[in-house]
């Protein structure tokens, strides 16, 4: 399947870019980002990033779909 | 209501006739950031999860402390010193509950909204704050550990371990929060903190790192406030909820000391379980009334199975909210627990 995936904060300027269309095979949420993680030295432990899936914040064992839209959320300081 | 903004925050006072409290609060751009001269900071943000997140937060408060009105604006985009970046405004019937709301609004607000931040240095670098692996922090703490690396066991090598240690608290209550400030203090550069509970006034007696008025605050932020006050070259990263099994093993996994300060059996046995898969360290305590024991547990030597080899069940051993305990026990064991950790990694 593919999916969408959305960069922030220091995960885009790591990555390089603020979106990319990723073809995975990933059952989970966190195994994609693990995968994620690695492909494009993202440099963060796992657990320290969070997830959404389509707007809204998702368990680590959620199940992605084709067209899915990703979004890796890293530390917050807002404020 | 939660809003995004691109333009200068405008403060106007909510009101509310049923309102006998108001409070204001704007956080602002400062001139400096740990020792470092700062001039300008980018505000980055992901609109409709922080929208959506935004409100949720506001539901919860009002719920939580009876609020009447809430309004938080965050600014995104470059600022200059001294603009605002956020501004909460909170109303209630009365002031207690006005302060306590907004004060747990930008707390809530800072580690749930997703919502970053960029500081620009004087000296041309840039760094997003709150967001680091904590390997290779250059340390700011100079003089802080000299009477430390005066030991032979310690000195300039044993240091740079501590720095680049990672140890994980499962749990900041009556263990955690004892073992938090010798591990702080002697220099762990990551400290993560698990924990979902809040406060509670009949948790004081033993928990002492937390204060009289901090009732209903997470212990993890608290905790993370306390790290941060006592060394500010501590990297602190909050996990504010409960060790469970689904987040165990990439927890552990993060991590190169796992900590065990839970009140429940079935966890402990979940965190031995984890980090013998993973070859971690793990240094588990348990207190009971006025005693409690305490096992570290290394990768190649015996386990809490081998000890106990069925999960006994939950319950089984009492609690300290059924069967009472004396405020120091938890803090000679927690102690006990930093100091094995400071074993194994020197």
């Amino acid at each position: 399947m593919k999916v969408k995936v959305r960069f922030f904060a220091v995960l885009r300027d790591r990555a390089g870019c603020a979106e990319s269309i990723v073809e995975t095979q990933a059952g989970s949420a966190r195994r994609f980002v693990d995968e994620l993680i690695e492909s494009k030295q993202l440099g963060l432990p796992s657990p320290l990033i969070r997830i959404a899936v389509n707007g809204a914040f998702v368990e680590d064992q959620h199940e992605l779909h084709d067209g899915d839209l990703v979004v890796l959320i890293p530390p917050v300081a807002g404020g | 209501m939660f809003r995004l903004t691109t333009s200068p925050i405008q403060s106007h006072a909510l009101d509310a006739e049923n309102a006998g409290g108001f409070v204001s609060f704007e956080g602002k751009v400062r001139n400096h950031a740990d020792g470092r001269k700062v001039l300008v900071l980018e505000y980055d943000a992901y609109p409709e999860l922080a929208i959506s997140e935004g409100n949720s937060l506001i539901a919860e408060a009002i719920e939580k402390f009876g609020l009447v009105g809430v309004t938080v604006i965050h600014r995104t985009g470059l600022l200059a010193l001294g603009e605002t970046a956020v501004l909460i405004q909170v109303a209630a019937a009365h002031r207690r509950e006005a302060f306590a709301g907004c004060e747990w609004i930008i707390d809530q607000l800072k580690f749930r909204v997703p919502i970053w931040k960029k500081e620009t240095y004087a000296t041309g670098e840039s760094e997003w704050v709150g967001i680091s692996d904590g390997r290779s922090r250059p340390t700011q703490d100079a003089g802080f550990f000299e009477r430390q690396m005066r030991l032979p066991e310690v000195g300039p090598e044993g240091q740079a371990k501590l720095q680049n240690a990672r140890v994980l608290l499962v749990g900041v209550g009556g263990l955690g929060s004892a073992s938090l400030p010798y591990l702080v203090g002697a220099g762990i550069g990551t400290l993560g903190l698990v924990d979902g509970d809040s406060i509670e006034p009949s948790n004081l007696h033993r928990q002492v790192i937390y204060k009289f008025d901090e009732s209903e605050r997470l212990k993890v932020d608290r905790a993370a406030t306390f790290a941060k006050q006592l060394r500010p070259g501590v990297k602190v990263e909050t996990f504010p909820y409960r060790v469970d099994q689904s987040n165990v093993d990439s927890l552990v996994a993060a991590f190169d000391w796992i900590v065990d300060g839970t009140d429940s059996l079935g966890l402990k046995f979940l965190l031995n379980a984890a980090c013998r898969r993973q070859g971690k360290p793990l240094v588990t305590a348990s207190v009971h009334r006025v005693e409690g024991h305490l096992l570290t547990i290394l990768p190649d030597g015996p386990c809490l199975n081998c000890l106990f080899p069925e999960v006994p069940p939950e319950k089984c051993v009492g609690s300290c909210a059924d069967d009472g305990i004396l405020g120091v026990v938890p803090g000679l064991f927690g102690i006990l627990q930093a100091t094995e950790v400071l074993k194994g990694i020197l």
